[in-house]
């Protein structure tokens, strides 16, 4: 194994991984969406029969093919009519005020309400004569009005559901501030920000593939965040016992978020699955995922800062407009992360944030790695900014005056959160002078008395993120065996799409014992092996399924411990635990191996819940760049990241999980968006041509650092890591852009920052006293 | 149809319909499921395969295109008796992969420049070319440039006298 850095790499580099397409199941059909082309609109007429006359197509179903079913003595007559799309719980992403009367028909009914929603569904014995069926599909659809922005939607002139605002969920955090604070304030800093819809675009789409099994069991293999969650939505929805579905998630092509529901293509797929008797298997394309998955971000903000003379904040107010497309059922609360982390890392007295929820004509808004820091970071950190400017100071003066100090850890924010560690300024300090901060401020000096030189802008970042889960979902099981040849298996709840768990877990799990790390293998990802788990979510994996493992691994040493006293007939005390084997504390003789212990006693292992705090990671991001006025480009000449997660279980690991985060916070910054034409459809004909991710060629010299102050909420001390990019590094970028131009209106520079957005900035009026 | 590829150097004789692309064919006909399919536009060269040596995307050429021609997969990386080739190792010395969605792309389209030409990594900014030509969303490119340098540093050291006489071939792929 040594020649291999990771347990996955062997398989993974040799083309040996498993990923759902590369399962081969004997008679496997082949699903294919046939989607609206319009974004909102009245279903005339779904006409399927020329379809169905296609070779090699099994079914055709429109959502009137799928309702109404009369009971009958087929095979399938337990089945009900297609079930709708089920709306998350978990950390209120979603609440059932929210749903009520507006349901998500897994296949478009009577009214289509985003583009590329789905509106029948054709099965075909391989993907090619599914899609010739699929091009048979006749679709009839009359256009409505479409709404695409939250505040376009707001007003209720148009809606989605009929009889019901567009405005579904409203919330907020911490008390309401008095309009004296602002009059009386010596600066009061505000703007409005638009955090842009964006894709979360794994490199592999979603997946799914249901197999009925002979026993009548049903196996569903997804690339996929929570298998167990999985499971009890698609028993829920089939009126099937949990035990009666085992889900599957092999080798996974990657979330960052956006592969933990149950979506309307899988209720579908498993439906037919079970209704026909055969395995049916969706695997999505990218040009469909481009248009029917789910959505990050995407939310108008309105703020407010204000400061005394001295730059200490007296208050903070965010209002967020929050874009959750189409149907609530998803993200409708997602919101609600950000009014909680809109404190950040300072210890400003007075913070309010309130929500208003807008369903718009695109498609569902959910996590998408930050999910809801981001949005927080960004617009307090573009806020810190422009307060700098108006009160003269540094940036990171102002950021070091007010930060929570450390010895004021555990913090109560204002917004209803409780930091467990926090050290805002080590963070800071570590990033300003990694980057070398005077220096590129002297440079920047010396640029802006050089008519020739390109405008250079320095940008901070600071952030608090918020990781394992809320309050309801801060748990998740593990199980730990022992067996008699010497091997030690380790399950938990988690499921891994790129993080290393195989490699991460058992490492772990044998330093802990004190065995050689080749004994423990890990188990994860099959709900058969592993009964109960949560999943991979909120950056909990290290946080909270490291520490259950943690956990039972103490619990198998205690029950060693106690197996080999009464073996030996003496007290538990004085038998001792150490590198795998249990011994008597002063008689040599009494010794044994755990595999030992395992043949002389029985089987032995352990199955436990554990359960985590919530954990704040924090870091500091700055950046460099460059802007040249007159084509409108951002060069980043340099990007450091101070990254603060606690205790690290595998430093290269993690490293990596920060460079790629930073990587996507890039994208967000000057590349990714979603043009939308005034019929709501998205403009991405061009697909990933369209949608620019980062190449290799936009990626700028980054620097990862880290500090680490473990945290109090489990013995092992680690918090999230992998968001960290996401969360900070957009706001170092856009702040470092914005300090070059000198521009005098922050809402002129909106992400993605293009050459189209940055030339016109660059235009626009300077803020008094820029040079 | 009927066609044969010479994938990895084993002979497949298939019966195929002309539209299907070479990357469905290889993955479902010759069960050969380590090339992937990232976008199905060419864009993301998650699908790059060898043709004669040459980088492609196999999502925009035909299999029946390739009727007759040497096909090199992921899965004929590796040395005859197993061997772990250059990249494979490097690219995980240097966890140049996370999801390792994209992975197979990337050692193709390095495999066949470094083939083509051993001295490749006297060149940064070539080397820095190849990745610029496929997506991943997990790594950040950073340490999938190092793991190429890094092989192309042992391929150099193995093949002293330089190796390809023609070093643009093989480099980019071909759309
Ligand atoms: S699958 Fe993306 S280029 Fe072929
Ligand atoms: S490793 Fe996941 S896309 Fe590259």
């Amino acid at each position: 194994m040594e020649q291999w850095a990771r347990r996955e790499d062997r398989r993974l580099l040799s083309g040996r991984g498993r990923f759902v397409a590369d399962v081969a199941v004997p008679g496997c059909l082949d699903a294919v969406f046939v989607r609206s082309r319009i974004a909102h609109g009245v279903v005339r007429d779904v006409d399927c029969a020329a379809a169905r006359e296609v070779p090699g197509v099994v079914g055709v179903w429109s959502a009137a093919d799928l309702s109404g079913l009369p009971a009958c003595a087929h095979a399938a007559a337990r089945l009900q009519d297609l079930p709708p799309v089920p709306h998350t719980l978990l950390a209120k992403l979603s609440t059932a005020e929210a749903v009520a009367g507006r349901e998500w028909p897994a296949l478009a009914k009577d009214r289509v309400r985003y583009a590329g929603e789905a509106v029948a569904v054709v099965v075909g014995e391989d993907r090619y004569r599914a899609e010739d069926g699929a091009a048979e599909v006749a679709v009839r659809i009359d256009p409505l009005p479409a709404v695409v922005t939250p505040s376009a939607a707001a007003d209720d002139s148009v809606l989605l559901f009929d009889g019901r605002s567009n405005t579904a969920f409203r919330g907020e955090a911490g008390t309401p501030i008095d309009e004296t604070v602002w009059q009386e304030a010596a600066a009061v800093v505000e703007a409005r920000y638009r955090q842009q819809l964006l894709m979360p675009t794994p490199m592999e789409c979603r997946t799914i593939l249901a197999v009925p099994e002979q026993d009548g069991r049903l196996t569903v293999w997804s690339g996929h965040q929570m298998p167990h969650r999985l499971r009890s939505e698609l028993a829920a929805l089939l009126g099937m016992p949990v035990d009666r579905i085992r889900v599957v998630v092999p080798d996974t092509g990657g979330a960052f978020g956006s592969k933990s529901a149950a979506f309307p293509e899988f209720v579908t797929v498993v439906y037919l699955a079970v209704m026909l008797g055969r395995p049916v298997r969706w695997i999505e394309d990218r040009l469909e995922s481009m248009t029917a998955a789910t959505r990050g971000r995407g939310q108008d903000q309105r703020v407010r800062l204000a400061a005394d003379a001295d730059g200490h904040l007296l208050a903070y107010e965010l209002q967020i407009d929050a874009d959750v497309g189409a149907y609530p059922h998803l993200g409708v609360g997602l919101p609600m992360q950000t009014a909680w982390m809109a404190t950040g890392p300072y210890a400003t007295p007075r913070v309010h944030a309130s929500v208003r929820s807008v369903l718009t004509n695109t498609m569902v808004t959910y996590p998408y790695r930050g999910a809801g820091r981001p949005e927080a970071t960004i617009a307090l950190e573009r806020s810190m900014d422009l307060l700098a400017r108006r009160l003269g100071l540094d940036p990171a003066e102002l950021r070091r005056r007010n930060f929570i100090p450390a010895d004021d850890v555990p913090y109560q924010t204002p917004t209803g959160r409780c930091y467990d560690s926090g050290n805002y300024a080590a963070a800071l300090d570590l990033a300003l002078e990694t980057i070398g901060y005077d220096t590129w401020r002297a440079e920047q000096t010396r640029r802006r008395h050089d008519p020739y030189a390109l405008p250079l802008g320095i940008g901070l970042s600071c952030y608090v993120e918020r990781s394992g889960g809320e309050p309801g979902g801060l748990h998740d099981f593990a199980g730990i065996e022992a067996h008699e040849d010497g091997t030690i298996i380790a399950r938990c709840g988690a499921a891994s799409s790129g993080q290393s768990h195989e490699t991460t877990f058992p490492a772990l799990v044998a330093a802990t014992l004190g065995v050689d790390e080749s004994r423990v293998r890990l188990i994860e990802g099959d709900t058969d092996a592993q009964p109960e788990g949560l999943g991979s979510f909120a950056s909990r994996s290290a946080q909270v399924d490291g520490a259950a493992l943690h956990h039972v691994s103490a619990l198998l040493i205690d029950l060693a411990r106690e197996r080999a006293a009464d073996l030996w007939g003496m007290p538990v005390e004085e038998v001792e635990w150490s590198d795998g084997s249990v011994h008597h504390i002063r008689d040599g003789s009494a010794a044994m191996d755990v595999a030992e212990l395992v043949k002389a006693t029985g089987p032995l292992s352990v199955d436990d819940r554990f359960e985590s705090g919530m954990g704040f990671p924090f870091g500091a991001h700055a950046a460099v760049a460059e802007v040249d006025p007159e084509l409108g480009t951002v060069r980043v000449l340099r990007l450091v990241v101070v990254d603060d997660c606690g205790v690290v279980l595998n430093p290269a690991i993690v490293r990596g999980q920060a460079f790629g985060s930073a990587v996507q916070g890039i994208g967000q910054a000057l590349y990714e968006g979603i043009p939308y034409g005034d019929d709501g459809v998205p403009l991405l004909a061009g697909g990933l041509l369209d949608y620019l991710l980062p190449t290799a060629t936009e990626v700028p010299p980054i620097e990862v650092k880290e500090t680490r102050t473990p945290s109090p909420i489990t013995p092992l001390g680690a918090k999230g890591a992998g968001e960290s990019g996401c969360i900070g590094t957009p706001a170092a970028i856009v702040n470092a852009v914005a300090d070059a131009l000198q521009i005098a209106d922050p809402g002129l520079l909106q992400m993605p920052l293009t050459p189209d957005v940055v030339w016109r900035a660059a235009r626009a009026t300077k803020y008094e006293g820029a040079r | 149809m009927k066609i044969t590829l010479t994938v990895n150097g084993d002979d497949y004789p298939l019966d195929v319909e002309p539209r299907r692309i070479l990357a469905d064919v290889l993955r479902e006909d010759c069960r050969l499921t380590g090339t992937h399919l990232g976008c199905e536009h060419g864009v993301c060269g998650a699908c790059t395969v060898l043709v004669d040596g040459k980088a492609v995307r196999s999502c925009l050429m035909l299999a029946v295109q390739c009727d007759g021609r040497s096909v090199r997969t992921v899965e004929g990386l590796a040395g005859p008796d197993g061997e772990p080739h250059p990249l494979q190792r490097a690219f995980s010395a240097e966890h140049a992969l996370q999801c390792g969605f994209c992975t197979p792309g990337f050692l193709m389209v390095a495999a066949g420049a470094l083939e083509a030409d051993p001295t490749i990594g006297d060149d940064p900014e070539r080397v820095h070319g190849l990745v610029e030509s496929n997506i991943c969303r997990c790594t950040g490119y950073e340490p999938i440039r190092r793991a190429i340098m890094r092989a192309a540093a042992e391929s150099a050291f193995a093949d002293p006298s330089g190796g390809g006489e023609e070093p643009a071939a093989g480099g980019r792929p071909e759309f």
